[in-house]
């Protein structure tokens, strides 16, 4: 008894956490932008799950073999899912209101790609930047 | 479908000519439609190799436009730090011991065919991919400098601060080795251009020509094959893309 | 062949402390470097896009020679079969971890992306000296620790000699490695040939030589290992010799370089132009790191001295330091020729000496190497049996004594040190043979 028992309360505690952690990451503010589209390029549980790989994947046929195809390209990612902020500026990936590091920081895991990539649009915040100059 | 078909039989026949030493020899017709942009979703194939003509009569000392285009383009920044700031393409002035004469030239990667940097580097994130440009892989390199050690040209930097506000066609940050990319983001796009040819042309000084030195029917093969050109330290046999004429 | 020499476990004492808490601190310079490069990149050292191996890059090389030198003692009583030199055996196999892990460190820290270190150990380009150097290191490290697994268990004691010699090609190997990272690089004229690899040998074995002796004063000194007087003799001449090599392949290369025209701008750079490298060249390299030595070394006085003998050590360190300085930062300073016929200038310092001042946080992350090795050397010490418990006179001689039927006859003096002499100018391996097995 006492050896089930010693098995299944860390077990137990274990699921508690566990789903308590869920219910956070269902909690958090995702931060993505969803006016820009009605479904992203996988299911949205794939891509909860597996965006890492796609992305790295990606990374890989884009910079050795110049393969440029939108559909997993970080580009992609950032421009439909980027929500600007209240001044119509966009976010960068230091700041908790881009949609890649809310959720990161809650899961605990470090983002490289901003190390290297842009973490915002191109075209459009420099577009944004001139108007409030203007 | 049938296009593709098409383009197997002309690599097929580049292949054998490139073979038998005589690609220059092939009628310029089977190969009319090589220098087209590739589909997004095709590899760069080695039936391309991509250059630049730099031309040393039509480069005009007081310009600096192809410098100034290429550190837009790639948004790289001036910290004001001359020994560690980023040159991806500088103006180099050469003056002949003998006569006193001084000319300019724009600097860049060299892009060989047989890289030094690619040789060194231990994780191979230095590489040359299948178009003849030479590259750096920032997600494997590991900040060892062994390639700029290795390269004749001084062609590379090393990124001694941390970057914000990248431009996302050329991803760059601390810690990595990069150079020339001969505007791979372009080459990929089909617009069969680079920053600094562009902005050297709208100059008004055509000093710098890019192209497939592959094709022979590229403008760049016809004055390659027209004047005199030449390698920088040819002595080392690397075969560079970037070539020179006037010097 | 036993082991006849009783071995002690270091205890904690007043040397221990001190030198315990000087690594410590080296260290903790050497992290703080490390977070504050990591933390805002390598604008704030020295090295820039001209010269961009500096100071560690020095440091680590230099650690990492010492560390195939330090080897050498071992080697000369397993692979050369000099007795005498057997108790030293185990503390000369130790101090090659130690000091291997404190170079790889400073390299590693070096690095513009030392978090990528996996990648470097998964991710390999067989052409590049760097990725056979990795396995140079690492299967070092294991050799090494196998050779010394082989000395501390009696049962095992006769595969001394065959793993010994083993790991005597390897650390030929691996310094040659390290050399040719040099000596491949086409572009640089200052690198240009392969007499790089058996000056980094030569090297090696000077400056491990005299990394051990100052050890073993330290020893003698402070934990009470008394250290008799000949093995201060014996390292004299093993000093002697080294210095006479370094210098001698030093001549050579450079008489080489002026032979070939194109390479006279070099060696005006380096020796007659009295910019920083010469100086360094002359002063230090030449003269405080070779004729001082010698001129020690060969003082009736000072020569028959455990203290003068440190002294000259010393000198060879910091002359072996300078020479790695010279040689790795005057090769990227000296500018390179593009065009022949041309001088050349630019914003990138084309056709000028490019400059490089090193920073107090390279300075830093080199100590803290020197620092980890320190520290690991006084753990080890601590825990196993490396140190002999005497190296006084008698108990080098009993180690001497040939195992099979006790004859006294080479443990002594000329006749050991004449072999000596020969076996180690070959380089030969294949000179063990007869009573290794």
């Amino acid at each position: 008894m006492y050896k089930i028992l010693s098995i299944k309360i860390p077990l137990i505690l274990f699921l508690a956490l566990y789903s308590g952690s869920s219910i956070t990451h269902e909690n958090i503010n995702h931060n993505i932008d969803a006016s820009s589209g009605d479904k992203c390029v996988e299911p949205t549980d794939v891509m909860r799950a597996q965006h890492h790989i796609f992305i790295n994947h990606q990374s890989h046929e884009t910079v050795v073999n110049g393969i440029r195809t939108k559909k997993y390209s970080l580009k992609n990612c950032i421009n439909c899912h980027i929500k600007p902020l209240a001044d119509g500026t966009y976010p960068s990936a230091k700041s908790e209101e881009h949609f890649c590091t809310a959720c990161h920081i809650a899961a605990a895991a470090q983002v490289e790609c901003f190390d290297c990539h842009a973490s915002k649009p191109y075209k459009k915040v420099a577009k944004k930047e001139e108007d409030a100059q203007n | 479908m049938k296009k593709y078909k098409i383009k197997l039989d002309r690599r097929s026949f580049l292949k054998k000519s490139g073979m038998l030493g005589m690609a220059t020899l092939a009628p310029g017709v089977m190969l009319q439609e090589l220098a087209h942009g590739r589909a997004p979703d095709e590899p760069a194939s080695s039936k391309n190799r991509w250059g630049l003509l730099i031309d040393a009569n039509q480069c005009s000392e007081e310009c600096n436009a192809c410098v100034t285009a290429c550190n837009e383009e790639h948004g790289i920044e001036d910290f004001g730090r001359p020994t560690t700031d980023t040159q991806y393409i500088r103006k180099l002035k050469l003056t002949n011991e003998s006569s006193g004469e001084s000319l300019t030239i724009p600097m860049m990667c060299q892009h060989c065919e047989n890289p030094p940097c690619v040789d060194v580097c231990p994780t191979g994130a230095s590489f040359i991919r299948a178009d003849g440009i030479v590259l750096v892989n920032k997600h494997t390199c590991i900040g060892c400098r062994y390639c700029m050690m290795s390269c004749p040209y001084k062609a590379r930097s090393f990124i001694h601060e941390n970057l914000e506000n990248q431009v996302p066609h050329t991803p760059r940050g601390k810690g990595c080795v990069e150079s020339c990319n001969l505007c791979v983001h372009k080459v990929d796009n089909g617009e069969n251009t680079t920053a600094c040819s562009e902005a050297c042309s709208k100059e008004g000084h055509q000093a710098i020509l890019f192209g497939d030195i592959n094709d022979p029917d590229s403008e760049i093969s016809k004055k390659l094959n027209k004047y005199k050109t030449t390698e920088v330290r040819s002595d080392l046999g690397l075969n560079t893309a970037v070539r020179y004429r006037g010097i | 062949m036993r082991d006849k020499t009783d071995y002690v476990i270091v205890e904690f004492s007043k040397a221990i402390l001190i030198y315990g808490l000087i690594a410590l601190s080296l260290i903790g310079l050497g992290f703080y470097s490390f977070i504050t490069l990591e933390h805002e990149g390598h604008w704030i050292t020295g090295m820039n896009n001209q010269v961009v191996w500096g100071l560690p890059h020095v440091f680590a090389i230099f650690l990492i020679i010492a560390a195939s030198g330090v080897l050498n003692i071992a080697s000369i009583s397993s692979v050369f079969n000099i007795k005498m030199y057997k108790p030293l055996g185990r503390l000369s196999a130790l101090l090659a971890i130690c000091l291997l892990t404190g170079g790889l460190i400073v390299l590693v820290l070096d690095l513009g992306r030392p978090d990528r270190l996996i990648v470097a150990m998964t991710t390999f380009n067989f052409k590049s000296i760097f990725a056979w150097n990795v396995f140079l290191y690492s299967g070092f490290m294991a050799v090494v620790a196998l050779y010394l697994w082989m000395m501390f268990e009696a049962r095992y004691n006769k595969f001394i000699g065959k793993v010994g010699t083993f790991a005597f090609a390897w650390r030929v190997t691996l310094t040659t490695g390290t050399g040719s990272i040099f000596a491949f690089l086409v572009a640089k004229e200052a690198y240009n040939g392969a007499l790089l690899a058996p000056l980094f040998i030569a090297l090696s074995l000077l400056v491990g030589t005299a990394v051990f002796y100052k050890i073993l004063f330290w020893m003698d000194r402070g934990l009470d290992i008394p250290m008799g007087s000949e093995i201060v003799k014996r390292f004299r001449k093993l000093l002697i010799y080294f210095i006479f090599t370094v210098f001698y392949i030093t001549v050579l290369s450079h008489l080489t370089n002026l032979y070939v025209t194109k390479n006279h701008g070099y060696e005006f750079f380096l020796l007659f132009s009295l910019n920083t490298y010469s100086l360094l060249f002359w002063g230090c390299q030449m003269i405080i790191g070779t004729l001082f030595p010698l001129l020690i070394l060969y003082n009736k006085k000072l020569s028959e001295s455990a203290v003068g003998i440190l002294y000259a050590s010393i000198l060879v360190l910091f002359g072996g330091f300078t020479m790695l300085y010279v040689i790795i930062i005057s090769g990227q300073a000296f500018p390179l020729d593009l065009f022949p016929g041309y001088s050349e200038s630019s914003t990138f310092y084309d056709g000028v000496e490019a400059a490089y001042i090193p920073s107090v946080y390279e300075l830093m992350l080199g100590l803290g190497g020197v620092g980890i090795s320190a520290a690991i050397y006084l753990f080890a010490i601590m825990v196993l049996d490396f140190t002999p418990k005497s190296l006084d006179n008698d108990a080098i001689a009993l180690a001497g004594i040939p195992d099979p039927e006790p004859k006294i006859e080479e443990n002594k003096e000329e006749p050991a040190d004449e072999e000596s002499k020969e076996e180690l100018s070959e380089e030969n391996q294949d000179n063990k043979q007869p009573k290794a097995d």
